[in-house]
């Protein structure tokens, strides 16, 4: 049997003459996944798309073998944090919670208790029965949160749900995704924050102007990107001298040493050749305390691949 | 995913709705609409209230007023009905006294003087000249039979053809339209729940609202048509026709917003702007009398104006286009109504039913 996944065959969504996403073919598997993209780009509409809030105009999608138009039994397994911020009017946080539980077909009781439980695990316990209206802009988005996990979905889809959110809750989230994710579920977000994009995903999408740019693990993505050179950071005694050595190798474009002398930035065309030159540096008895790549990270990856606005 | 769960499911959405529905500022005009009638209605009956109790102290026995005719003198008259509750011929007096310092021809002119009484239900006008009775009639302060054509024209033209027409696009047009204008419908499509279920939850809380809304209005109407109404009338009126045409009115107004209830939700989901329906309808409601007998039956106010128990009364010297905008269309038997509606309604809402499955939340372009 194969592992459940989120699926876009050839997937093309305009709002009118205005493009939403055009063409999206994507394989998610289980896992967290990051959406990343400018402003626009098409991330909420690959969102609204997954939960089956708007339709596409060409193509097919299935949600871990579930249409988004099954919206009955995809909202059973999805739980989806939107970005918008209201609530049905005279909500309280544990309302909105809980509706949706009891809709979901548990007792009251089962409804309550769960509704409790989800909102305890997103610190919101106090402010359970305080109208959602009077929420500050982190506890709506934390009561979002609880209230797409409160089901204990198998695909979690959030839009922003780091957005407002203080540092201790933040990393609790971010553990809550792990947890998701290491039980085989789906995690699906979006983020402008790069740096905490290459912390918790596993892989990610980027996408701009509606279409997809790149997806995949950073690392792959990144390998494939052969147009720019790879970046690495050395650390070593004898920077100058090490930086001479690998001047020698075709495929090094850029070393830049660092003010302290002990490191050199280098920049090369081949993973592989800029391995094996480490090695015999190495061999010939200089040495190298670390090497770390300089960019493979988010923040390269959407520099060299979407550049511009974030 | 069995009937019993997607009813239960249809209740939880339908708790959930009746609050907005039922206390939502926007619905602030639909309460006045459904009342105003019975403020109307409360004034009248407080005003034969005071007059009643003001003029019941002095009235006359009925016989009394009856033995008085045409060329009794002034003295006749107060001799056998004693004082009445108006004179006014001190006034008259007064004034001629004026007038006479300016005008000495006036002298000639015969005394006026206008007397009236109250024999517990009617209230006599007995008008002199020179002393003499030349001219006597009564009115009934309150006349049942008057006060029963009044309410059916206010229920027929004023509460089903407007209050519950507007009253119902206020509601039902807001149930989806005003959750996408606070963009809060997203919160019921990401529920487990199919679009139909969430369509019968918002039709269900609609309805609810509006019919005891609506009833409630016009049962209070109704009282108070009756409220001030002579006892013995009133007892014989609730001892044959009264509980059924509290029964009718109150069932021609559930059913109007029954009708107009699916109507305007279908509106609310497949247009953006009120305006354009409402008016639309109403159009299509007004000319129903003179439409075509198969395009009559497409029509909520077809239905639920045959319903009415007392037909309204139509003014001969209105213009013809009012007269024909009013006029009922052949009026079906009180089933073929309920089944008739019942069946318009089924239809509005099955189209709606699609509507809804088709519906996306985006707030972006709406």
């Amino acid at each position: 049997m194969t592992a459940p996944e989120v699926v876009f065959d050839d997937v093309s969504k305009f709002y009118g003459e205005v493009l939403g996403v055009n063409r999206v073919t994507l394989r998610i598997p289980s896992g967290i996944t990051s959406l990343v993209g400018p402003n626009g780009s098409g991330k909420t509409t690959l969102m609204n798309l997954m939960a089956g809030l708007i339709f596409p105009d060409g193509g097919s999608i299935t949600m871990r073998g579930l249409s988004p138009r099954d919206s009955e039994r995809l909202m059973q397994i999805t739980g989806y944090a939107t970005q918008y911020d209201a609530a049905p009017r005279g909500a309280t946080g544990f309302d909105f919670v809980s509706t949706g539980l009891l809709l979901a077909g548990y007792s009251k009781s089962e409804a309550a208790e769960r509704a409790a439980k989800a909102l305890e695990r997103v610190r919101m316990t106090e402010a359970a029965y305080r109208k959602v209206a009077a929420y500050s802009k982190g506890m709506r988005q934390r009561v979002r949160l609880a209230q797409a996990i409160a089901h204990d979905p198998d695909l979690l889809i959030l839009d922003e749900p780091l957005n407002g959110l203080d540092p201790l809750v933040r990393a609790e989230t971010i553990a809550l995704f792990r947890e998701f994710a290491a039980q085989g579920r789906h995690v699906i977000l979006s983020s402008h924050v790069l740096q905490e994009v290459d912390i918790i995903s596993d892989q990610v999408i980027l996408i701009a102007n509606g279409m997809i740019i790149a997806e995949g693990e950073i690392r792959s993505v990144r390998e494939e990107m052969h147009e720019h050179p790879s970046q690495y950071l050395i650390r070593c005694r004898d920077a100058s001298r090490i930086a001479s050595l690998l001047f020698e190798q075709d495929h090094i474009t850029q070393i830049k040493i660092q003010d302290d002398r002990l490191g050199l930035l280098v920049m090369t065309r081949s993973r592989r050749e800029f391995s094996r030159a480490l090695t015999r540096i190495s061999l010939a008895g200089l040495t190298v305390e670390s090497v770390v790549a300089a960019d493979e990270d988010m923040d390269a990856l959407y520099e060299y691949l979407i550049g511009g606005e974030r | 995913m069995n009937t019993a769960f997607r009813l239960r499911q249809v209740w939880t959405i339908a708790r959930l709705q009746l609050r907005r529905v039922f206390f939502s500022k926007r619905s602030f005009w639909v309460y006045l609409l459904a009342f105003f009638p019975s403020v109307i209605f409360i004034g009248h009956g407080i005003e034969v209230k005071i007059r009643r109790e003001r003029w019941g102290s002095q009235a006359t026995s009925p016989a009394a007023m009856e033995s008085i005719h045409e060329g009794d003198s002034e003295e006749d008259v107060l001799k056998r009905a004693g004082q009445p509750i108006d004179d006014s011929s001190e006034n008259r007096r007064r004034r001629k006294k004026a007038a006479r310092r300016e005008r000495s021809d006036e002298d000639n002119e015969p005394v006026r003087r206008h007397m009236m009484y109250f024999d517990g239900s009617r209230r006599w006008n007995l008008d002199f000249e020179a002393g003499i009775l030349h001219n006597k009639r009564g009115y009934p302060i309150i006349d049942f039979e008057e006060d029963r054509q009044v309410f059916a024209a206010v229920f027929q033209y004023f509460y089903l053809r407007l209050a519950i027409f507007f009253g119902c696009l206020g509601i039902f047009m807001n149930l989806f339209r005003g959750e996408m204008l606070d963009k809060t419908l997203h919160f019921w499509f990401l529920a487990p729940a199919r679009g139909e279920v969430l369509l019968a939850g918002k039709y269900q809380a609609g309805l609810i609202a509006a019919v005891v809304i609506f009833t409630a209005g016009a049962a209070l109407c109704f009282g108070a048509m009756l409220w001030p109404q002579d006892p013995a009338q009133l007892d014989a009126f609730w001892r044959t026709q009264g509980p059924s045409h509290l029964f009718w009115y109150g069932a021609s107004a559930a059913l109007g917003c029954v009708g107009y209830g699916s109507v305007f939700l279908a509106a609310g989901l497949l247009l953006r702007n009120p305006i354009v329906p409402a008016i639309t309808i109403l159009l299509w409601e007004s000319v129903n009398g003179i439409l075509p007998a198969a395009l009559q039956k497409l029509s909520v106010l077809y239905y639920v104006q045959s319903l009415c128990p007392v037909p309204a009364p139509t003014d001969r010297d209105a213009p013809l286009l009012i007269r024909l905008l009013l006029a009922p269309a052949e009026p079906p038997s009180a089933t073929l109504a309920v089944f008739g509606l019942c069946g318009v309604t089924a239809l509005v809402l099955w189209a709606a039913s699609r509507a809804v499955r088709r519906l996306e939340i985006n707030y972006g372009i709406d």
